[in-house]
């Protein structure tokens, strides 16, 4: 056994984190860890990567117990840990990333900067990465920053590799690149520990599973014995329905028209609209420019041509202010950067982009305020104490909501939603889509851009696929996975901006 | 899933108001000390709290105290202003000058205090209109403010002054002095503004997370630009108060005030990341300076030591607070 875990219990002040987590990996196996937000996996990571230490409990590296102070004591015994979040520094190159903290350095403090980019290309090539050493880290795209991450840790730690969520700012292409490289891990009698929330990719990656829940380990075994319900069943504690299922709404008044919208080297005449009561998909590859379109039509970046018209009126956006005086409303990807003020208190958040609903003579009206509030956080089933809590202490699925009740409360009539569903759990999923349900069938009209094939086909009433900036493909709600690939990918993407 | 739902819903309603609890005592620490330290000159010093004394502690921190309340906002935006030192000055300067030129004193006091809020709009419209760092902005026009103090005035200070302006500096309105008065006013509008207006929301939220409240829709740039004319403002009407005091208008005035004003929100528990920030925690920290300095007097502490407590001061405060911070984030 390369690792063994046993009753590791860990508390952060009265709460409980960890009450019995168990987990044993092997070498040359792919471990899955699963569980919902909350359930344990990140402390249970973040004690073998000798980040926190634990409270009690047994920890076996290669049969003999030891405790980890820090990462660099996990880094020497060959340990390491692929972060979710890039924590790269943006400003120097792969190969000093890389190398980072371990430089070769001659006496005075010199780097021997060739030998390391001699040295990294040597890695890079060796495992096939889409990567040149020389390349400054902040020109990558998100896939190519994880895959940086990735060959850093294939670089420091030898015998356990641990994966937290490495696809989930990832298109299916890119997510094959890492299934792939977690695959010649496994040849090589590495111990891989694979954390995801996505259930879709469990098969093409792993070997054993152990799942999470409340701090307990509550299934252990290989992984062919579960089905996804199964699964879903042992994460959750109670069954839930993996498939979500919506009935089409019959379309309304058309709310949103767009034609000919381009922005230079971005978005190429893009035509669409979007009708009451309707969910439409948009599909593609990260980079394909779904993003940039939603934030074009929330006035973020501005439009070089085309026309934008909301119930009928032609409308200019060239500001968020304007989008949201029109109705649209943004639910971003990155709700912690764009969408909350993590510092400031529920009921601020759910107000912010309609205060003179709540002001009175110019003064803020605290109890429309905190009615507004408690009634959002009632309607959406929002999981806070109250609504003075800070948005920040909230867990992902409930930021979601806090963002979504923020334009709610704008009576935003024209939702775009960027990635809904990233970083949530999969009980939180299902309430994010029947939140959108809820706002169809108050006659909102829905965008949501997803890179979860499977998501779309749930969920979309039609499903738009770009690719470079153009929309190649409409297609109905009831298409397959690789009708929609077929539109979204023909070549693949090249990993940095810079070519080579 | 009902029933789950409302289970878990029960506990953290209870710990929330018991950490809520807690955050007030620790919110009330600041004032505490301010308290402790109060009684403690009133016993070291049979001098401290005699009314000469008191309204001179009084008099000395109004200044920094009025300038402090415009940073406040300023630091909760998530901006900073270096430049209230040279703004101070310049408007102290040209509201003499206008009542040397023979305007009434009402009109120096509005000359004065719209210098200020003109010098904050271009501090303002700079930091938003060219993207750039309010630090590198004020830094620059502390340079040129001060500057522009030193060409208009020739680097002479203006000394003829009619006698009845010293009121607003040195008068007394009901046997308190008429500063107090000044800056009471001047604090309840800003906390008015702060806690319970529009703009004060829309501050806390920029201050907060920047590009969230764009993408909120919320006219940040406005806002923001908004902010520093009312910091500059509050800077001029503290001008002309240190232009009464001292009954001339000193192009040097002001030096090193900025400082000062940053130290008293920093130890009122105001953020320099932003979206944190109070007045009462404001005028606590300048009042806490404020006895420092006053108590180092009466006790015959030497003026050099002095500087280094107060530097002290501010890290401990600042450490305390950040303790604070993460025991409340970690629970």
């Amino acid at each position: 056994m390369l690792l063994e875990l046993n009753h590791i219990e860990k508390r952060y002040g009265g709460v409980t984190a960890l009450g019995d987590g168990n987990l044993a990996v092997q070498p040359g196996e792919v471990h899955l860890l699963l569980g919902e937000n909350g359930a344990g996996k990140s402390t249970l990571m973040k004690i073998i990567a000798g980040i926190v230490e634990r409270d009690a409990g047994q920890m076996l590296w290669q049969g003999r117990e030891v405790h980890l102070k820090t990462p660099a004591e996990a880094a020497a015994i060959g340990i390491s840990m692929v972060h979710q979040e890039s924590l790269l520094a943006p400003h120097l190159t792969v190969a000093e990333n890389l190398y980072l903290g371990r430089e070769e350095r001659l006496p005075l403090g010199w780097v021997k900067r060739r030998r390391m980019i001699e040295a990294a290309s040597r890695v890079i090539a060796e495992h096939q990465f889409p990567l040149r050493a020389e390349w400054r880290v902040e020109k990558l795209t998100p896939a190519g920053k994880q895959l940086v991450e990735i060959c850093r840790a294939i670089l420091h730690g030898s015998s356990l590799v641990i994966f937290d969520e490495p696809t989930s700012s990832l298109s299916g292409s890119e997510a094959a690149e890492v299934f792939r490289i977690v695959r010649t891990l496994r040849e090589r009698q590495v111990g891989v520990i694979y954390i995801t929330h996505r259930l879709d990719e469990l098969q093409s990656v792993g070997d054993r599973v152990t799942i999470l829940r409340d701090g307990m380990t509550v299934h252990n075994g290989p992984l062919a014995e579960l089905t996804t319900e199964r699964i879903i069943h042992h994460m959750v504690g109670r069954e839930v329905s993996a498939i979500y299922q919506r009935e089409p709404l019959p379309p309304g008044d058309e709310l949103l028209r767009v034609e000919h919208l381009t922005q230079q080297g971005k978005l190429n005449d893009i035509s669409f609209s979007l009708r009451a009561g309707e969910i439409v998909g948009l599909a593609g590859l990260i980079g394909a420019g779904r993003t940039e379109l939603c934030r074009a039509l929330f006035g973020v970046d501005p439009l070089d041509a085309g026309k934008v018209t909301v119930c009928g009126r032609e409308v200019r956006i060239g500001s968020p202010k304007e989008a949201v005086k029109a109705g649209i409303a943004l639910v971003t990807e990155d709700r912690q950067i764009t969408g909350l003020a993590l510092r400031l208190p529920i009921a601020h958040n759910i107000t912010l982009a309609n205060m003179p609903a709540i002001c009175r003579f110019g003064l803020v009206d605290g109890g429309a305020q905190n009615s507004a509030a408690v009634d959002f956080i009632g309607r959406l089933r929002i999981r806070a104490g109250s609504p003075r809590q800070l948005a920040g202490r909230l867990s992902g699925g409930n930021q979601q909501k806090v963002v979504i009740a923020k334009w709610l409360f704008r009576q935003a009539r024209i939702f775009l939603f960027d990635e809904p569903t990233r970083g949530i759990d999969v009980g939180a999923k299902v309430e994010v889509f029947n939140l959108m349900e809820e706002l169809a069938r108050s006659g909102a009209a829905i965008l949501m851009v997803s890179s979860e094939m499977p998501e779309l086909l749930q969920v979309a009433d039609r499903i738009l696929v770009m690719r470079e900036g153009r929309i190649t493909g409409e297609l109905p709600g009831r298409t397959t996975q690789e009708e929609i690939m077929r539109c979204a990918a023909l070549e693949t993407q090249p990993v940095s901006e810079e070519r080579l | 899933m009902s029933q789950p739902v409302a289970e878990q819903n029960q506990t953290p309603v209870a710990s929330a108001k018991s950490s809520h609890d807690r955050i007030v005592l620790q919110r009330l620490l600041p004032f505490l000390s301010l308290i402790i330290l109060f009684i403690a000159l009133a016993i070291a010093s049979p001098h401290f709290l005699t009314n000469t004394n008191l309204s001179s502690v009084v008099r000395q921190t109004a200044v920094i105290n009025i300038m402090a309340l415009g940073m406040t906002m300023i630091i909760i935006i998530g901006g900073i202003d270096l430049s209230v030192g040279a703004i101070l000055a310049m408007g102290g300067l040209l509201g003499t000058m206008a009542m040397e030129k023979g305007f009434s004193i009402p009109v120096g006091v509005v000359v004065g205090i719209v210098t200020g809020l003109l010098c904050g709009l271009a501090n303002g419209l700079m930091t938003t209109q060219l993207r750039i760092a309010p630090f590198i902005v004020t830094l620059g026009t502390l340079g040129i403010f001060r500057g522009l103090t030193l060409i208009i005035s020739n680097g002479l200070p203006v000394h003829r002054i009619p006698q009845q302006f010293s009121f607003l500096g040195e008068g007394n309105v009901l046997g308190v002095p008429f500063v107090l008065w000044i800056l009471v006013a001047c604090a309840l509008v800003t906390h008015i503004v702060l806690e319970h207006t529009r703009l004060g929301r829309y501050a806390f939220a920029i201050g907060s997370n920047r590009e969230a409240a764009i993408y909120a829709g919320i006219p940040v740039n406005f806002h923001t630009t908004a902010v520093y004319a009312i910091g500059g403002m509050l800077t001029g009407l503290a001008g002309m108060i240190e232009a009464s005091r001292l009954m001339t208008g000193q192009p040097t005035a002001g030096q090193g005030y900025e400082l000062q004003a940053i130290a008293a929100v920093v130890i009122g528990g105001g953020s320099l990341h932003g979206g944190e920030g109070s007045v009462t925690g404001t005028l606590i920290g300048a009042f806490i300076m404020g006895l420092l300095s006053n108590g180092s007097d009466l006790l015959g502490v030497s003026p050099y030591l002095q500087q280094a407590i107060i530097g002290a001061v501010i890290i401990l405060a600042v450490t305390l607070d950040e303790l604070r911070k993460r025991r409340t984030a970690s629970s």
